[in-house]
């Protein structure tokens, strides 16, 4: 069912509501002039954790990736000892196929702005980072406008209106990245914010625990936060009347897919951007109504559901209802950044699969042996099939390899490589017939295996 | 691949009298950036994206200069500055052109677009033109994906690409 009104892109054009050319940026006096920073006065009149129930009983879900209830993660943090916590903003948005953070981010800073103000509120948190990726200069410049001008206005910075938080007044600071996709990984952004390179950290500790600079940190994506605001505005019933709750049967705490959600679509559509909807909307739905079909009119082929790293659906997946539960319906790995990459019937899945091993594998920091080394070896014989010169055996060895990385099998620290781990398997899986057709068959003798 | 690391133990810089990083820049660094963090190590990035929008690259020297005012070993600020993709550890040229080489790119089309600068600017990516005008690279995903194919000009997204206007661009660039 689509959504009555725009809730994150209630001051940013979108289409059905408006139309994307009238967009700009959305400056704190309009901001509050539309009803902005209401929400962060009604929760700083509240005790913070009362603002934090108000979050568990949204059941908002992390829209970064992992979709993990963001306020269960808020209530993991230690009592507050008077030393800093931080507020930890992952604006990395490097995950091909994803560019709806950077919708909020151009064009209503505030959105975000006014749900890191809440959460540090909440959770105690006196400094918040802001980690954006290197690439994004306009974007970069467009948020620091905005903090700025919350500064101005008493959001953050000396005098704030959130009083002081543990000892010292909120503040609110930009950090540029420098171009690596594990930086988006939590633990990677952590060290990269501390001045190193971005190496993932081994977990546990994680980090609400000990996290930026050793001390308790909440880290959240952008989408995440910018519906704080809203949530606490118009309450947790409100938004759980969107999206899909529990199938029949599962127990409260299984967490639903609520709320609405961005879509950023890409690919083969008549009109690509950045939608919002309820989550659970069908793929079809996307395809046909927000998108207007495919381009060309083509048939369908197949869709990534949410970044590279969620896998494929192929083309007997076409109404697959993009909610948090798709990856046990439809053998992916998940609903991911929900940015939907859309293939027609012409698309070649071979290359499809090379480029996203090329991704991987380039991206890779290179900690862990399976990830470095099966991400390339992949890679290398993606490139191999494509340029004719596979052999059958090498789908099954990619399976093999695939199959055997990631922090899923346990092999691996972080999820990059669960990430090209299932978008290999899942294309190689779904698109048989068109790998087979590309390689030549062979018999072969298995061998003893030595080691 | 920001694992794969040179052997540099055999390397020989090249000095100049003048510090890179310099009082100024120290001095603004100081009051504006180093507050905001509760270690000095948490300022590498920052002080290296000043230092290479000041010099457009990252020289040596200045790498020592940065683990000096920051108080790390240069081993310490090259290991940071050697994994990310944007740090320039060698001279570039006057303009960068990143092209996204990622998935909603490459099926919309980058490939012409590459094509068209490796013959216009008759260089590979990772290159540099020999005027020291223009470097080229291809880049993954730039957050674009709906508006593909895309590329960076220096800090410009240009968005929806074509051969057409891909001329413009280049021509607009002095
Ligand atoms: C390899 C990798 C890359 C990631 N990149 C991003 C990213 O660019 N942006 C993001 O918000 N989360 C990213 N994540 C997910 C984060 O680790 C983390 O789960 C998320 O920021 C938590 O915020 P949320 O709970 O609000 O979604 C990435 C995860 C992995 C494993
Ligand atoms: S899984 Fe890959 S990206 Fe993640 S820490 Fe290991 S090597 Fe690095
Ligand atoms: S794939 Fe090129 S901008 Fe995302």
């Amino acid at each position: 069912m689509p959504l009555e009104e725009p809730i994150l892109c209630k001051r940013i054009p979108t289409h059905p509501w408006g139309d994307p050319v009238d967009r700009k940026y959305v400056d704190y006096d309009r901001y509050v002039a539309t009803g902005g920073y209401a929400a962060m006065d009604k929760a700083i009149a509240m005790p913070p954790a009362e603002v934090i129930d108000v979050v568990k009983a949204a059941e908002l879900r992390g829209r970064g990736g992992a979709g993990f209830p963001a306020g269960m993660k808020w209530s993991f943090l230690p009592p507050d000892d008077g030393g800093r916590r931080y507020l930890a903003v992952n604006a990395d948005e490097s995950e091909p196929g994803t560019f709806k953070d950077r919708l909020l981010i151009d064009f209503d800073p505030h959105l975000l702005l006014e749900g890191c103000a809440i959460c540090m509120h909440a959770c105690r948190l006196d400094t918040a980072y802001i980690y954006i990726r290197g690439e994004y200069h306009a974007q970069a410049k467009a948020l620091q406008r905005a903090v700025d001008e919350a500064y101005a206005h008493g959001v953050f910075g000396e005098g704030s209106k959130l009083g002081q938080i543990n000892g010292r007044w909120p503040e609110c600071h930009i950090h540029r990245g420098a171009g690596a996709y594990i930086c988006g990984e939590e633990t990677g952004l952590l060290e990269s914010l501390e001045g190193k390179r971005g190496w993932p950290r081994i977990k546990p500790p994680f980090p609400a625990v000990a996290g930026a600079f050793g001390r308790p940190t909440i880290i959240n994506n952008v989408e995440t936060l910018a519906m704080v605001g809203p949530i606490l505005d118009r309450g947790p019933e409100w938004f759980k009347s969107m999206g899909k709750g529990r199938p029949d049967g599962t127990p409260p705490q299984v967490p639903a897919s609520f709320g609405p959600k961005l879509y950023g679509v890409s690919g083969h559509v008549n009109r690509p951007g950045v939608y919002e909807d309820e989550l659970g909307v069908k793929l079809s739905y996307v395809i046909e109504e927000l998108c207007q079909g495919m381009r060309g009119g083509k048939r369908f082929k197949g869709a990534i559901p949410g970044g590279i790293s969620m896998g494929v659906l192929g083309p007997d997946e076409y109404h697959a209802e993009l909610d948090f539960d798709i990856g046990k319906k439809h053998n992916c790995l998940g609903l991911g950044t929900a940015g939907v990459i859309v293939f027609d019937e012409d698309t070649d899945m071979v290359a499809v699969a090379r480029n996203i091993a090329r991704f991987f594998s380039r991206e890779s920091c290179g900690q862990c042996t399976p990830c470095r080394e099966g991400t390339s070896w992949m890679y290398k014989i993606l490139c191999r099939i494509e340029e004719g010169g596979g052999r059958s055996r090498d789908l099954d060895m990619l399976l093999e390899l695939a199959g055997s990385m990631g922090a899923m099998p346990g092999t691996t620290i972080c999820g990059l490589a669960d990430g090209a781990n299932w978008a290999v398997r899942t294309i190689v899986n779904k698109f048989r017939e068109e790998f087979e057709s590309r390689v030549t068959r062979e018999k072969y003798v298995a061998l003893p295996v030595m080691g | 691949m920001a694992w794969i690391v040179k052997n540099s133990a055999g390397a020989t810089i090249d000095r100049r009298e003048e510090a890179y990083l310099n009082e100024a820049m120290k001095k603004r660094l100081e009051k504006e950036v180093l507050w905001r963090y509760p270690t000095r190590q948490a300022a590498t990035l920052p002080v290296l994206h000043e230092i290479q929008h000041e010099y457009n690259w990252i020289p040596p020297q200045a790498i020592e200069e940065t683990a000096a005012f920051l108080g790390l070993s240069p081993a310490q600020v090259m290991d940071t500055a050697s994994f990310y993709d944007d740090f320039f550890l060698q001279p570039k040229g006057r303009h960068l052109i990143m092209v996204c080489q990622s998935l909603s790119c490459e099926i919309m089309g980058h490939g012409r677009l590459l094509d068209a600068l490796r013959e216009k600017l008759d260089i590979e990516p990772g290159d540099t033109t020999r005027d020291g005008k223009f470097t080229l690279r291809v880049a993954e995903c730039l957050g674009s994906c709906g508006t593909a194919p895309c590329a960076l000009f220096n800090e410009t997204l240009h968005e929806n690409l074509t051969l057409d206007n891909l001329d413009e661009i280049l021509n607009s660039l002095e």
